[in-house]
């Protein structure tokens, strides 16, 4: 039933696949079945020649692999790099400067550790990726025990209605005994990961920035919680700034951690876009959330489906896909749920439910109600403190999940 | 005569023409225009075929210590010289008031303030005022005294020789007839019912308004409609805005303001432009010209934040008193303010078919700018949205606005009859403890309210002003009690909390 990113290949005409043509990392891929050497980090010397490599900011994460597959083991390579035969003269500087004890103390400081490739605790799903990191530092739980793993992603200027929408997934996926998966950016990243920790559920972080600085600042609260559920995650050493083009690499890692990709949100040009380059470039499902054509951030979603995603209505529907089922009660994050209809509901306030059919303005209500305007406008107010609807710019809309019997 | 402020103070103008070369001096702390006065009064005194006394002049003005501003004294002076210089009989020239500014060909041209000159005329129980004939039919709004209108200087000096008659000025009745046929009409406006409807509210409450929208939504046009649904003057309301904005310059063709003013000052309005200043000659600022009207800011989060804080006193008593070294000085300003702003510095948070492009700290940022003292005085929100062409098309055309302005009025009346006793006269006025006491909430309004307010986490000032904008509702809908649908209209027309939550049912 699910729809296999092979589909998409075989049928995508859009967005989706073209981006998957054109392929990541430019026109010359190189070997794609390079492996990192098994004893790469075999030994405590290895370890820390690996901290230090993983400072060198022109050493990508494939160029270490092909470094490695030449050089067999982590200080060897750190070897090449230092004696110039790989690498680039900024690399040696700073392999020359960094000290790996220094590394360690910070990791310690910020409740963190390294686990290189090879390790145990390595999340072996990332080796699907044609670039994967040679170490994660890890804050938290070890993958392992943090399964199965699901992405919740999309657009940090989101609308209300995208954050609940994402909190509802987020948390019927924590009810389900999911792990979500997200970036702790704003927008619909930090309601995934507050919607699976309101239903007191399980949640992994991936940082674009070192394991110890919280980006957003004011999402450290947000992270530390992350880290007491399930895990925070990143492939940069203490202490890297956030930096814009350290986010689409971040999103490599949270397609390869997670079994599955939900976009919720994204406008055109929309960093959402690459989660899902990513995700389908290591075979991962994809599910969107759809919206209203004329709603610029359906724009995503919608192109997703059209070449192929599932479309998902709700939780539901995520959760009958990934053939998970419900095994506590949902709670919406905050406390905030929608409403549900009850007794008591005036004639005016159902007319104007009834039309709520997709976003409209008082205008719109009063006309097709034939009710007066301030009838429709009360009307409209009683809905709202019942939380069935929400009023956003100037046109009311139902609250997703609210019912009305 | 003197203009201070809005108030007109007589100034009495004596000449001596005395032994010595020919000169001009000026006493009696003259300022930078009416020195200007001594280049100009020979000139056109020459011009007006009359002759200038080749001596030493001397013009006092008194009071000498009052500081004497603008170019009205050049035709008293200009008298008294003539008077000294017996060519005209200086008996009548005491029971009139002169001013006017004249031109070197000894024309008379029009003069601001010449309004205020003559209620103080009047004021004075004095004869008649002579002024420049485009200022005629604006001094003849003042009953009880005679207004000489004068093309020239010859003209002047005809009349007191008895030699020539002006015509009669035309009274200010006919153009005082009842606003002038406005330009705009809500009937105009498509679409955007919720609007029209917050708009009506205001006006008849007299509250203030906050307008949020997308570019293009509207905004601008809905608020230049406002003062057309505004209860017509009464003249002595009119009187008052001719008066401010004679003073301003800004009377064309003379006559009654009968029209409310509708005055939106670009954002970079300084604090003087806006509140009233100057540094010799104190102008009303863009508050007193809207005062009996509406004030409009557009893009209310561009002005400068120290240029709105200046607002707060007018809002709260309807006036701005600018207080300088040699005086204060009090110009009336009790206006219906009208802010508008974009829901985010790109414009288009919320809208469905753009997505935003700001960030979100920068979103927050642009709403903290809302919010802050100066909309703590506004009891209106409303959220306008930009319409997609099928909205427009399927809209009717809208109520033309004399309809809602019967309504307006009625209510007003409602509440003036209400209100007589107390100093208020319009619902936003009262404070918010009699407000509550006073507003006859039927006892299931009473209950809906309070459950509200615990689930919108409204402020004890929110609470009032739901209050006061469901008492307004209530005297449109000609209710003596506010009924739960009044105050349920008027929560929606509350000020939207930071992240728009409303707390879990039950």
């Amino acid at each position: 039933m699910l729809r296999r990113p092979s589909d998409l290949r075989r049928t995508g005409s859009g967005q989706a696949a073209r981006a998957l043509r054109r392929g990541r990392g430019g026109e010359d891929r190189g070997d794609p079945a390079l492996r990192w050497p098994s004893a790469f980090v075999a030994t405590e010397d290895d370890r820390r020649a690996l901290l230090v490599l993983m400072h060198c900011a022109s050493l990508t994460a494939r160029r270490l692999l092909e470094l490695a597959s030449v050089a067999g083991t982590a200080r060897e390579s750190l070897g090449a790099v230092l004696s110039g035969r790989a690498g680039t003269e900024s690399d040696r500087a700073w392999a020359a400067r960094v000290d790996p004890n220094e590394v360690d103390g910070r990791l310690r400081a910020a409740g963190a550790r390294l686990v290189a490739v090879g390790e145990p605790d390595y999340p072996s799903e990332l080796l699907d990726l044609f670039d994967p990191p040679a170490g994660l530092f890890v804050r938290g739980s070890s993958m392992a025990g943090l399964e199965p793993r699901i992405a919740v992603v999309g657009a940090r200027n989101c609308s209300p209605t995208g954050r609940e929408i994402a909190g509802r997934l987020a948390g019927a996926l924590a009810g389900a005994g999911a792990c979500v998966v997200s970036g702790a950016a704003r927008g619909i990243d930090s309601s995934a990961h507050e919607g699976a920790l309101a239903a007191g559920g399980r949640t992994v972080a991936v940082l674009g920035s070192g394991i110890d600085v919280a980006y957003p600042r004011k999402h450290r609260r947000l992270i530390e919680l992350i880290e007491g559920s399930g895990a925070v995650v990143s492939e940069y050493p203490p202490g890297t700034p956030a930096e814009p083009f350290r986010f689409p690499a971040r999103n490599r890692i949270v397609a390869a951690l997670s079994s599955a990709v939900v976009i919720v949100e994204g406008a055109d040009g929309s960093g959402a876009m690459i989660t899902v380059e990513h995700a389908l470039d290591v075979g991962r499902d994809i599910f969107a959330v759809p919206g209203a054509p004329t709603t610029a951030l359906a724009q995503v979603p919608l192109a997703l489906i059209r070449d192929g995603a599932t479309l998902i209505r709700g939780p539901q529907d995520l959760l009958d896909d990934l053939g998970l089922r419900q095994t506590t009660a949902l709670t919406a994050p905050n406390g905030a749920a929608a409403g549900s209809g009850r007794v008591g509901l005036s004639p005016s306030a159902r007319a104007v439910w009834d039309a709520l059919t997709a976003p409209i303005t008082p205008d719109g209500l009063a006309r097709s109600t034939s009710l007066p305007l301030s009838a429709v406008l009360a009307a409209a107010l009683d809905l709202e403190l019942r939380g069935l609807i929400v009023q956003r710019g100037g046109r009311f809309e139902r609250r997703p999940g609210a019912e009305c019997h | 005569m003197a203009v201070v402020g809005v108030q007109g103070h007589l100034i009495r103008v004596e000449a001596h023409v005395g032994r010595g070369l020919p000169a001009l001096t000026v006493a009696g702390l003259p300022g930078t225009g009416v020195q200007d006065a001594r280049e100009r009064v020979r000139p056109a005194v020459e011009s007006a075929g009359l002759e200038w006394p080749l001596r030493r002049v001397v013009v006092n003005l008194s009071p000498a210590n009052a500081r004497k501003e603008g170019p009205g004294f050049d035709l008293p002076i200009a008298m008294g010289v003539l008077a000294a210089s017996a060519q005209v009989p200086s008996a009548p020239l005491a029971s009139y008031a002169f001013s006017g500014e004249l031109s070197l060909k000894g024309e008379l041209v029009g003069t601001p303030g010449i309004l205020a000159v003559a209620i103080a005329a009047a004021g004075a129980r004095l004869k008649g005022v002579v002024v420049p004939r485009s200022n005629a039919a604006e001094a003849a709004l003042v009953e009880g005294i005679e207004v000489i209108g004068a093309p020239t200087l010859a003209e002047v000096v005809g009349v007191l020789k008895g030699r020539w008659k002006p015509e009669a000025a035309s009274k200010g009745e006919d153009a005082a007839a009842p606003a002038r046929s406005a330009d705009v009409d809500f009937a105009e406006v498509r679409g955007q019912g919720a609007a029209r409807r917050g708009l009506e509210i205001a006006a008849a409450g007299g509250h203030n308004i906050v307008m949020v929208g997308p570019p293009g939504a509207g905004k601008t046009m809905l608020a230049r409609r406002l003062p057309t649904i505004l209860p017509t003057m009464a003249r002595s309301e009119a009187l008052e805005v001719t008066r401010l904005h004679s003073v301003a310059g800004l009377l064309s063709g003379g006559g009654l303001v009968g029209d409310r003013p509708f005055r939106a000052p670009h954002h970079s309005v300084s604090a003087a432009g806006l509140l009233g200043g100057g540094s010799a000659y104190l102008r009303p600022g863009e508050v007193s010209l809207a005062h009996n009207g509406v004030l409009f800011l557009d893009e209310v989060t561009e002005f400068r934040r120290d240029v709105l804080e200046g607002l707060r006193v007018p809002l709260e008593d309807g006036r701005v008193v600018i207080t300088r070294a040699a005086g204060a000085v009090e110009f009336p300003a009790r206006f219906a303010l009208v802010a508008a702003s974009n829901p985010c510095p790109c414009g288009f948070e919320g809208d469905p078919r753009r997505a935003c492009r700001c960030l979100p700290g920068r979103v927050e940022a642009y709403h903290q700018r809302l919010s802050g003292p100066l909309l703590d005085r506004v009891d209106i929100h409303l959220t306008v949205p930009r319409l997609t062409r099928a909205e427009l098309m399927g809209s009717e055309r809208g109520e033309p606005s004399p309809a809602i302005r019967a309504r307006v009025q009625e209510a007003r009346e409602r509440q003036r009859r209400r209100l007589a006793g107390t100093p208020w006269t319009c619902n936003s006025q009262v404070p918010g403890g009699v407000a509550r006491r006073e507003a006859r909430l039927a006892a299931e309004a009473e209950r809906y309210l309070a459950d509200a307010v615990d689930r919108l986490a409204l402020s004890g000032r929110g609470f009032d002003r739901a209050v006061k904008v469901a008492r307004t509702i209530a005297d449109l809908e000609r209710s003596d009690a506010v009924e739960q649908p009044h105050v349920a209209e008027a929560l929606g027309l509350r000020a939207p909390t930071a992240n728009g939550e409303v707390a879990p049912v039950g």
